[in-house]
């Protein structure tokens, strides 16, 4: 087995092997919310999985539970193999929480520097790492700059930074880029595709259906709950209902028209337009309906956010 | 690779450091732990002087004569009492309490003069006005002695030259004069640093929790310990800081005397800002948010130190049940231990039993803190 593995340039089976996060009928409630409501779902070593939902649907919560930093009503998270809140397992993770969490009071170089001490690092071994990441992330010229006067997208880059130093197996990052300018948005994705090809293992969470297109997986979070979950081709391609933008007509009066349909799974304004969602087969009896008011049905191709509206619409239906 | 303990030295200097950060770049930390407490001590120690000074006296002086004269004149010569004029009888003294215009009248009735001579025992009436209890007490005892040495002086004065059989040398020992700053300055000192040291440290759990950096500093390795020993080392430090400097403030400004030694004086206040700095964690980590923990601490550490400790009252004169809770209060032995080795030159051969009782009670609250600080974020 050694010998195999070695032939292939792999390394040897550490003590927790298996996926590198693992959440199992993970639950929770707070008072009379239920942020967690058996949740389970897997990401393998190496992938960059998307957790994809809307506020509220408890993605937070679920990061929070394989950082280890809740007690869990019901169910088991396990990272790299080991209980999630295992000590062991700390040397090994980074997070870079949703709200701020880093000192203000500190300099950029300063938070740094604290991290370092904090994982230990040798002063040589920090200086190293914290040069790179200060170029990667481009704030080299901000090392003295307090946090609290960092822009939104160079404070979330700081904190990827710091939770970086340690160089981790596992990233978890509770929505980066809320918040953040569409450039720095761009980078912070490039970044996190750069470490996955290095062999790092990534959990995002992101309200943007954007940016769900650019995970490996995702798994669509609703109420505590995965909805459904894949590779997003294969998602789309999948999708059995069917899209079109809604044109003309009194605004109100489609509207009204739209919400009395039942195979109207999703309607959202698109600028001037409504973008809709439509029950397969259904869309010739909905253009009847809609002609009287001088509104008319254009296909358009379906994406990410149709086919997730759809489905939360399904659920909560 | 280092050791564990290494590596925990490592996250506990860490902690430390940053701490040491957040305090030098907060000057409201700085005031409220060096400028507060000066500024309090000084006005505390001048305001809250118990010592007799000019109380105004009434005279009503219906006799009129040479020995009534005299009697007055020994009340007011040492200027403790001072008269503000006559008044013709009891009633008018009643009317002046009122007016705030005296707090203490003499009545020498008609007839003193003949009744000495006549070695009758004579009545001589003090009317104290009782509203301020602990200034009519200090005036009672203090017109009581005078009136004592003057009814003594006539008797020698009688008998002639004759030493009376008895006589009472008292000697009062550490604080001759009986000031009062003597007394309170060591028991300011004791509650100032248990005021701010308490509030310094509830403020930075509560703080990590409130700026959301609690979540970032669970999700590393850094354990509990490690977070509340690398909290109380900066603190502990400013905390001596300001010990050293109410002391000294106590020493110039009020003329404290020095007379232990400064190793037993630093060890019994190192051992109670641990224990005082630990009860502002166990604070802070149970309230989670800076406003109820800036109450709580204040509360738990305010009203105890100020009532509990003898710092003002004293704690033979509590009922049991008062006594029994003052000794759970650190400021207590501090006061007690600071009285020592300031005023008695006591040394912790004496004062054992005082730094045994706050190293208890450091080690507890510290372990408390520690233990009720859950590594959880909800």
């Amino acid at each position: 087995m050694q010998e195999l593995h070695a032939a292939r340039g792999e390394a040897a089976p550490e003590a927790g092997a298996g996926p590198a996060l693992s959440a199992r009928g993970l639950s929770r409630r707070f008072g009379e919310v239920t942020a967690l409501d058996g949740l389970s779902f897997e990401v393998g070593r190496g992938e960059l999985y998307g957790l994809v939902g809307p506020d509220g649907a408890g993605k937070t919560t679920a990061i929070r539970a394989l950082a280890g930093l809740i007690r869990l009503d019901g169910g088991e998270a396990r990272v790299l193999g080991l209980a999630a809140d295992d000590h062991a397992v700390r040397e090994r993770v980074g997070l870079m929480p949703q709200q701020f969490s880093l000192y203000r009071d500190l300099s950029v170089g300063e938070n740094l520097r604290f991290f370092s001490r904090v994982f230990v690092l040798p002063r040589e071994v920090y200086r190293r790492r914290a040069e790179r990441l200060l170029e990667i992330t481009r704030l080299a010229p901000f090392l003295d700059r307090r946090a609290d006067a960092l822009s939104g997208g160079m404070y979330k880059k700081l904190a990827l930074a710091c939770a970086l130093l340690h160089e981790p197996e596992v990233l978890l990052l509770d929505e980066p880029t809320n918040g953040v300018d569409p450039v720095s948005r761009r980078e912070l994705w490039a970044l996190l595709h750069e470490f996955v090809h290095g062999g790092m293992t990534v959990l995002v969470s992101t309200p943007y259906m954007d940016e769900a297109e650019r995970c490996g997986r995702v798994g669509l979070m609703n109420r505590g709950r995965l909805l459904l979950e894949g590779a997003p081709p294969a998602l789309i391609a999948g999708f059995r209902d069917e899209a079109y933008e809604v044109r003309g007509g009194e605004r109100d009066r489609v509207e009204a028209e739209l919400a009395r349909t039942p195979a109207v799974r999703a309607a959202s304004p698109a600028g001037e337009r409504l973008r809709i969602v439509v029950a397969r087969g259904a869309s010739a009896e909905l253009a009847r309906a809609l002609a009287p008011l001088g509104a008319t049905l254009a296909p358009v191709t379906p994406d990410f956010e149709d086919l997730f509206l759809s489905r939360i619409r399904e659920e909560e239906a | 690779m280092k050791g564990r303990i290494g590596r925990s030295l490592v996250r506990i200097y860490a902690m430390a450091a940053k701490e040491g950060r957040h305090i030098v770049r907060d000057p409201r930390t700085l005031y409220m732990s060096l400028g507060m407490p000066v500024l309090l001590l000084f006005l505390f120690g001048y305001g809250v002087a118990f010592d007799i000074d000019r109380i105004p006296l009434a005279v009503v002086d219906q006799d009129r004569t040479e020995s009534s004269r005299a009697l007055v004149h020994a009340l007011t010569a040492s200027r403790e009492l001072v008269s503000v004029g006559e008044l013709p009888d009891p009633a008018a003294a009643l009317g002046a309490f009122r007016k705030e215009r005296a707090v203490a009248a003499l009545v020498v009735e008609k007839g003193y003069e003949r009744a000495l001579l006549a070695r009758e025992v004579v009545p001589v009436q003090l009317l104290v006005d009782g509203a301020d209890a602990l200034v009519a007490n200090q005036l009672l005892a203090k017109a009581d002695a005078l009136v004592r040495a003057e009814s003594q002086r006539l008797a020698t004065a009688e008998v002639g030259e004759r030493t009376p059989p008895v006589r009472v040398k008292v000697w009062t020992r550490y604080n001759p004069d009986g000031r009062s700053a003597f007394y309170m300055v060591p028991g300011l000192a004791a509650y100032l640093l248990a005021i701010t040291a308490v509030l310094l440290t509830a403020l930075t759990i509560a703080g990590e929790w409130e700026r959301g950096s609690m979540e970032q500093l669970f999700a590393s390795p850094i354990g509990r310990l490690e977070i509340v020993l690398g909290k109380l080392l900066p603190y502990l430090g400013l905390g001596l800081l300001e010990f050293l400097l109410v002391v000294a403030f106590g020493m110039t400004a009020f003329d404290l005397p020095m007379r232990g030694s400064g190793f037993a004086l630093a060890t019994l206040g190192l051992v109670f800002l641990l224990g005082m700095l630990g009860q502002g964690l166990l604070v802070s980590v149970i309230a989670k948010n800076q406003t109820v923990a800036t109450q709580a601490g204040t509360m738990s550490s305010l009203l105890p130190s100020l009532l509990l400790s003898g710092m003002i009252f004293p704690i033979e004169n509590m009922p049991v049940v008062l006594q029994q809770i003052s000794r759970v209060i650190p400021a207590r032995y501090l006061v007690h231990g600071l009285r020592g080795v300031l005023l008695k030159g006591n040394g912790l051969d004496v004062l054992w039993p005082d730094l045994v009782a706050l190293a208890v009670f450091a080690v507890v609250v510290i372990g408390l803190a520690t233990a009720r600080f859950q590594r959880r974020l909800a």
